[in-house]
């Protein structure tokens, strides 16, 4: 429990192919849910990134989508253990709800998260190095290069469909 | 450092980081996906400052109300309601 450098990139790594696998599963980057997340990827596309990543980026942005559920999980577990994710789940099942999403990967992801949270601090690892860690995995994503974050998610997307 | 104050530490690192990519930023929409980054830093370090049952409510409550408003910018930049 000394916040190991090694501890937190294993953690990013973990959360980042926990909420994008789901997040793919639950195909945020076939389209746009909502105007907002259409307009944003249009942006996205019109800066030389793509425009199916450029949904999941959309989609990210507009409703608390796996990414949201990963971090929520991860405080919860840090804070009350599984009950704690849990709770963080449903909060992102009323989110989803508040922001006109249809979809499940939200609450899929924070379930997923709280399991996996809580399996590795069984391994030595800390609750908090995964809320470290999924900030660094949104970092990767959302706030370093839209242009290839977006190509990026479009290349896994394309396999997604393949 | 414990593993909390490191999380805190990375929490507020990118939490400035991401501020500053919202200032130097022009075009509105483009701003959006990094004050996502920053609520993320932001929830998190509530979560790790606040250790209590309602932390976790604190914490999602202010992501959930952050995700929102940045859709309903989103929304009104790509014409409102009337094209959902």
């Amino acid at each position: 429990m000394t916040g190991d450098p090694l501890h937190i990139l294993i953690a990013a790594a973990v959360s980042w192919i926990n909420f994008v696998t789901i997040d793919l599963i639950f195909r945020l980057p076939e389209r746009g849910g909502v105007s907002g997340a259409r307009e944003i990827a249009r942006q996205i596309e019109d800066g030389g990134g793509d425009l199916h990543g450029g949904y999941m980026m959309g989609n990210i942005v507009s409703s608390p989508d796996a990414s949201a559920g990963t971090l929520l999980a991860a405080c919860g577990v840090y804070i009350a253990g599984i009950p704690g994710g849990i709770l963080a789940a449903l909060l992102v099942y009323v989110g989803n709800r508040i922001c006109h999403d249809p979809g499940y990967a939200g609450t899929t992801g924070a379930l997923t998260a709280t399991f996996i949270v809580y399996g590795f601090t069984l391994f030595g690892f800390a609750a908090a190095e995964f809320i470290a860690g999924m900030v660094i995995a949104i970092l990767t994503i959302q706030g370093i290069s839209a242009v290839h974050a977006s190509r990026l998610l479009s290349i896994l997307w394309r396999w997604r469909r393949a | 450092m414990n593993a909390d104050e490191v999380a805190l530490f990375i929490c507020a690192a990118v939490a400035a980081y991401a501020a500053v990519r919202i200032l130097l930023e022009k075009n509105t929409l483009r701003k959006l996906p990094f004050l996502n980054v920053l609520s993320f830093a932001v929830a998190g370090a509530i979560a790790l400052l606040l250790p209590h049952p309602l932390g976790i409510i604190a914490a999602a409550a202010y992501f959930i109300g952050s995700t929102l408003e940045s859709n309903a910018i989103a929304s009104t930049y790509a014409g409102g309601i009337r094209q959902q």
